[in-house]
C-alpha cells in the first residue's frame, strides 16, 4: 500500500471521525450499563400448565390470616416451625403440593418467609392464593 | 508525518490497531450486556429468605411500599396499569423477567394482584426480592 502512495490521486481513509463515534458509543454503554444485583425467591408457577384440581386431602394448606398467624393444616404454627410441619406433611406424600393462602392484609414479608421455608422443606410445588374472607 | 518518516528514521508512528481492537471488543461487550433496567425508585425493607438466589437477568423491577403503593420506573402506578406496562416490556424484550420488591410490611393482597397482572401481561418468571440469609 505504502509503496503505491506516490500516486497523488490515491486518498487515505480518515478514521478519526469513526474513532470519535466509537468512543462516544463506548462511553454511552459503559455509563448506562447497570448490573442488577437482586436476590429473590422464585414465585413463578413451575409450568405453564393450567392449575390442576388437586385432591384436598393431599394438599398441604398453609393459611396466613390478617393478624399474621400461620396455620399449617389448620394448626396454629410459628413461622420457625413451618418448615418442620411441611416436612412432616411431605414425608407422608412427597408429591403433595403446598398451597399458601394469605389474607390481603397480611405482611408480604411473612408470605415470602413461608414460601421460603416451604422450599427449604423440599416442596416441589408451592402455589399462592389470596384468601377470600 | 509520512514526509518526515523518510527523513528521520527514528521518528515512529504509534500503531493504533491493537487499541482499536480492544475498544471494539469492549464496545461489543457493553452492547451485549446492557439491559435497560426499570428501577423502582424506592428501597423497601426486604424479608430474609434462605432460598433467595441471584437474579442477574431481571430487567423489570416492581416496587411495593409499606402502604401498598406500586412503583415502577420511579413512578407510582395503579394495579390496572401494570398489565399494559408488562405487555409493552414483553414486546420490547420477549425474555424479560420480573422481580417484585415488596416491603416486609406491605399488604399481601397488593402483591398477589400485581403478580396476577404480570402473568396476564405475559411474563411467567416472577420472583419476590429477599435478602439472602448470611450463613
Amino acid at each position: 500500500m505504502r509503496k503505491r502512495r506516490h500516486r497523488p490521486d490515491e486518498a487515505e481513509i480518515n478514521i478519526a471521525p469513526m474513532l470519535d463515534i466509537i468512543f462516544i458509543l463506548l462511553i454511552f454503554f459503559i455509563v448506562t450499563t447497570s448490573f442488577v444485583k437482586e436476590f429473590a425467591v422464585d414465585m413463578s408457577r413451575p409450568s405453564n400448565a393450567p392449575p390442576k384440581t388437586e385432591k384436598l386431602s393431599e394438599v398441604i394448606f398453609v393459611k396466613i390470616d390478617a393478624s399474621g398467624q400461620i396455620f399449617v393444616k389448620d394448626r396454629l404454627t410459628d413461622v420457625r416451625a413451618v418448615r418442620a410441619n411441611i416436612e412432616s406433611g411431605l414425608a407422608a406424600n412427597p408429591e403433595s403440593p403446598v398451597v399458601v393462602a394469605a389474607a390481603r392484609q397480611a405482611d408480604a414479608g411473612l408470605l415470602v418467609r413461608v414460601v421460603d421455608q416451604a422450599r427449604v422443606a423440599g416442596a416441589q410445588r408451592v402455589s399462592l392464593v389470596a384468601l377470600v374472607e | 508525518m509520512r514526509k518526515r518518516r523518510s527523513k528521520e528514521n527514528e521518528d515512529t508512528e504509534i500503531n493504533i490497531t491493537p487499541m482499536l481492537d480492544i475498544v471494539f471488543i469492549m464496545l461489543i461487550f457493553f452492547i451485549v450486556t446492557t439491559s435497560f433496567v426499570k428501577e423502582t425508585g424506592i428501597s423497601p425493607k426486604k424479608p430474609v429468605a434462605q432460598t433467595a438466589e441471584s437474579k442477574p437477568r431481571a430487567n423489570i423491577l416492581i416496587g411495593v411500599d409499606l402502604d401498598g403503593r406500586i412503583w415502577i420506573n420511579n413512578r407510582q402506578m395503579q394495579v390496572n396499569q401494570v398489565r399494559q406496562l408488562i405487555e409493552d416490556a414483553v414486546n420490547e424484550t420477549p425474555e424479560s423477567s420480573v422481580v417484585l420488591i415488596a416491603d416486609q410490611e406491605s399488604p399481601t393482597g397488593v402483591l398477589i394482584d400485581v403478580m396476577d397482572q404480570v402473568r396476564l401481561g405475559g411474563i411467567i418468571e416472577i420472583a419476590v426480592s429477599a435478602e439472602p440469609e448470611s450463613q
